[in-house]
């Protein structure tokens, strides 16, 4: 048994290939095997078939459109060519790692993957560095603000604390001097009560003692 | 006559010499047209096919560089071409599967005075998926080797020959119940 497949054989049969040692294959394939002899009888019939096709000709069609299409269309033949250009200016680009900055009105163009590296990691350390600062400004911001709050919340109880304490006082001193008053007027009271008594007493003995000597 | 051969045509319809282009159409609108007709079963399809290709020959001749025959990459263009028409015309369907319709080939009897026999050939082919199909053209009418065609529809030499010896088989029982029928 040959080496060569049935599809092989009948390839190199259609284009007439076959040599000597293959023909034999081809040959005894042919007898041994009718699937195959079927399939070479299709191959023979189609190809006949093919050969008495007959061509008619091509109805007729707007031949001249094409190149006038053509025509039309070589404006754009230029597109090709630039989007060549732009392609390969953009490979350059991103392998030489090419960066283009606008910053106040300041453009910039830097190549080197390598150095773009270590600008960002000098802008890194100095946005870092820039919040630091900021966060370090911000706390003693924030402790000088509670520091003076907690002074004026001092300084309000200690106000308030005197204030309080002199009312007290005040209120207390007026008391004690309303009492004194009061105690000073009970006691002339009392020294005019007394007095009168005495001049009672005095005038009741002055008559006592004018009667009695007129009685003597 | 003196006939011009394709080169010195494509070099001249290159630089835009319009009846070199024209001669250069003429001489294989025929082919072209045989073969959408063939590969679609419809003579409108075959037509649009034409001018298909040809349009899509006269953006890229400045490509051509002369590299193998015109005609074969004519025919692969031609190839490219059709594929994108099934797939337009049938998105759903692959290139190895079976046509969905048996045969398109009615219209083509009808508006075309085809002999009963290129009729009963175009109908057998319609039925064969657009793979093998495509082989079958290739081999049979456009008289390529197997290495040709595969450089053509981009598959394996192996693949094109599986492919023809496959379509036969269907080729041989389509053409014999079309044979009772007649």
């Amino acid at each position: 048994m040959s080496n060569y497949d049935n599809a092989e054989l009948l390839a190199l049969w259609l284009e007439e290939k076959l040599t000597a040692s293959q023909r034999d294959s081809f040959e005894q394939r042919c007898v041994e095997d009718s699937q195959f002899a079927q399939q070479v009888e299709a191959a023979s019939m189609f190809k006949m078939q093919a050969q008495e096709y007959q061509s008619t000709d091509v109805p007729n069609w707007n031949k001249e459109k094409i190149f006038d299409y053509g025509v039309t269309s070589s404006v754009w033949s230029w597109l090709p060519g630039a989007s060549f250009v732009t392609s390969v200016l953009a490979i350059v680009l991103v392998l030489t790692g090419t960066q283009v900055n606008i910053t106040d009105g300041e453009l910039r163009i830097r190549f080197g993957a390598q150095q773009s590296e270590q600008v960002v990691v000098k802008m890194l350390d100095s946005r870092l560095e820039e919040f630091r600062q900021t966060q370090q400004a911000a706390l003693s911001l924030y402790a000088q603000t509670l520091q003076q709050q907690q002074l004026d919340s001092a300084s309000q109880l200690t106000n308030y604390l005197l204030t309080s304490s002199r009312q007290e006082r005040r209120e207390d001193f007026a008391e004690l001097i309303k009492f004194v008053n009061q105690q000073r007027s009970d006691d002339q009271l009392f020294y005019a009560r007394q007095l009168n008594q005495l001049q009672q007493d005095i005038y009741r003995d002055a008559d006592g003692v004018a009667v009695e000597s007129v009685q003597q | 006559m003196f006939e011009k051969s394709d080169e010195q045509l494509i070099k001249k319809a290159q630089k835009g010499h319009k009846k070199s282009w024209m001669s250069l159409l003429k001489r294989y609108e025929k082919p072209i047209y045989h073969y959408g007709l063939r590969m679609t079963g419809n003579n409108e399809d075959a037509l649009d096919l034409l001018q298909e290709v040809f349009i899509s020959v006269f953006r890229n001749l400045s490509s051509y560089r002369g590299e193998g025959s015109f005609k074969g990459w004519l025919f692969r263009i031609a190839h490219y071409r059709c594929i994108e028409f099934y797939r337009r015309k049938r998105p759903t369907q692959g290139l190895d599967d079976a046509p969905e319709i048996p045969s398109d080939a009615a219209p083509a009897e009808q508006h075309i005075e085809h002999t009963q026999r290129n009729a009963q050939l175009i109908s057998a082919m319609q039925q064969l998926p657009l793979a093998q199909k495509s082989v079958v053209e290739l081999k049979f009418f456009g008289h390529f080797t197997f290495e040709e065609i595969a450089q053509q529809t981009g598959m394996s030499v192996n693949t094109a020959k599986s492919r023809l010896y496959g379509a036969l088989v269907k080729l041989k029982t389509l053409m014999e119940v079309d044979y009772v029928e007649l």
